[in-house]
């Protein structure tokens, strides 16, 4: 496990620039694949969401990817169709920001949800739920502050229906993208099973995921992977790399 | 007078031909159900519910034409984007029970 | 635009949805009677399937009917909603809880009934049923929910002159309701942070 772990923390370094340069679909990883068995280098080696990103095992599908690369940008201009358009027709803030979460899962399942959890890094999560809380109560108190009541929309200095969408757009959408896409990181990465969990196997938000990552395997590879169920759904890498 | 109230025969309008239609689906919807419900293995269910879904798109869609709104399609659009996650979840999961997800 | 009136209309637009029997017989027509079969046998399967997995997954199912049912009681929103929650976000958030979970593989296929329990709903069931008679019909014209002045039509009537907003759902969640459309999303804020104290986590992601 130990002649694994130096790796995986240097992959998870340059996860982030890699994932940027998926973007342009032609990134292609090659090499590092001495670690990797004989099957799974075999069937995947090239691609860009190989497990050298990846660090779990994951089965890729030739139906599911282009599937998802064709559907999600149409299912994430709908969802904000449906933010932006909720005062004129059914929907709102709600609906839209689930249907635009509900994209992000759709990549997850499609790319993997380790890659996807490099991508959409903890702050952006968190600036969403975060932001939208703080903008839905900035835009009610902006009223306050001249001498009126909260969320009294006619004292904006914009129309009414346009503080209404904001309130819809800024603070209900980007509130519920945010938990939900923080709900399905959250529970794809399972439960902190060591001690109490709070200050020392999360790691710090400084050092982001590479400490998160090792520190949460070798727990779980200690000996609570019984938890995990006798199918050997060990989806940790450096348990994995361990065992073979 | 839009298309969904032309009489067609005997006083039925066109809408309430289509709302029998509707029915109708929901009626196949009910057989599809058994194969969800009984389905001997996860992906005789994950067939079920992927015809259920889409099923129900076409369900949405008359029904948003039989009763002249046509905002209602929206819901069907929902559906329609967003049926292919829960197939695609589901048949995910019932390999190696989540160690692929 | 009493508490007990606003209570009162809420269950006279909820209850019909029930259950299709007794009170408008005549009036349940074939989509309608279709759909509820279809919402019943699917929260039942849901509720008496011994398989987890199968569980959620005819809990997908029971969401399309309900969907369709909000959609033909022309509740789009609501539709709306449980559409793109039912469908893109419940079920792969309970088979991510699933996936970090035991499964033991079962024999029987249905739970086993438990008949005092069912006796003792069947008998609140039906005493709920008994006060059909008093409920009105769904989009009967004189229900308190729809020819309430100070209420519905008051909304009605004003919502597009106050906020300009076509949708009078978002103008009375968001413009006269706003504040307890705020509570509602601090609740999903403080949900999410929730999880993350359960689940002894830090961060998200």
């Amino acid at each position: 496990m130990s002649d694994v772990r130096p790796d995986e923390e240097a992959v998870r370094d340059a996860a982030p620039n890699e994932t940027s340069a998926e973007a342009d679909a032609g990134a292609v990883d090659e090499g590092d694949a001495d670690d990797v068995p004989p099957h799974r280098a075999r069937s995947r080696s090239g691609r860009y969401d190989s497990d050298r990103r990846q660090g779990t095992p994951y089965t890729e599908s030739q139906v599911i990817m282009p599937t998802v690369k064709i559907v999600a940008p149409f299912a994430f201009t709908y969802g904000l169709f449906i933010t932006f358009h909720g005062a004129g027709s059914p929907g709102g803030g709600f609906q839209g920001g689930a249907i635009m979460a509900a994209v992000v899962f759709m990549i997850a399942f499609a790319f993997g949800i380790e890659a996807t959890r490099d991508w959409l890094a903890n702050t952006v999560v968190v600036a969403l739920a975060v932001g939208g809380a703080l903008a839905f109560a900035g835009i009610g108190l902006i009223p306050v502050a001249r001498g009126g009541a909260f969320l009294q929309y006619d004292l904006l200095p914009i129309p009414v229906k346009y503080g209404l969408e904001s309130v819809e757009v800024f603070g209900i959408a980007t509130i519920v993208t945010g938990v939900l896409m923080g709900l399905f990181f959250l529970l794809a990465r399972g439960f902190a099973s060591e001690g109490t969990g709070f200050g020392e196997g999360g790691g710090d938000e400084s050092e982001e995921d590479a400490t998160d990552e090792t520190g949460t395997a070798a727990n779980d590879a200690d000996g609570v992977g019984g938890d995990l169920g006798p199918s050997g759904s060990d989806r940790t890498p450096a348990a994995d790399g361990g065992e073979r | 007078m839009t298309l969904v109230d032309a009489t067609v025969v005997a006083g039925y309008t066109v809408g309430d031909f289509l709302l029998l239609a509707a029915a109708g689906f929901v009626v196949l919807a009910i057989g599809m159900l058994y194969r969800a419900v009984k389905g001997p293995t996860m992906q005789d269910r994950v067939l079920a519910v992927n015809v259920l879904g889409t099923n129900t798109v076409v369900i949405l869609a008359i029904l948003a034409a039989a009763l002249s709104e046509p905002t209602f399609l929206d819901i069907a659009l929902v559906y329609a984007l967003l049926n292919f996650l829960m197939a695609i979840a589901i048949s995910k999961f019932t390999v190696e029970r989540g160690g692929v997800l | 635009m009493t508490g007990t009136s606003l209570l009162a209309a809420a269950a006279g637009n909820l209850l019909p949805t029930v259950t299709p029997a007794a009170p408008v017989p005549a009036q349940v027509t074939a989509v309608e009677g279709s759909l509820l079969a279809f919402v019943v046998l699917t929260a039942l399967a849901t509720a008496l399937a011994r398989d987890v997995l199968a569980a959620v997954i005819v809990f997908g199912a029971y969401s399309l009917g309900m969907a369709a049912l909000y959609t033909f009681y022309r509740a789009p929103d609501v539709a709306l909603t449980e559409a793109a929650i039912s469908a893109g976000v419940t079920t792969v958030l309970l088979l991510l809880t699933l996936a970090k979970t035991t499964r033991i593989d079962h024999d029987v296929a249905f739970e086993s009934v438990n008949v005092p329990a069912v006796g003792a709903v069947g008998l609140l069931f039906g005493g709920l049923l008994l006060t059909m008679g008093d409920v009105p019909a769904v989009g009967s014209p004189d229900a308190p929910v729809w020819s309430n002045p100070d209420v519905t039509q008051w909304y009605l009537s004003e919502s597009y002159a106050q906020t300009g907003v076509d949708n009078t759902v978002m103008a009375v969640l968001a413009a006269f309701r706003g504040f307890d459309t705020f509570g509602e999303a601090v609740v999903v804020f403080a949900g999410g942070i929730a999880a993350l104290i359960v689940l002894h986590r830090e961060v998200f992601a």
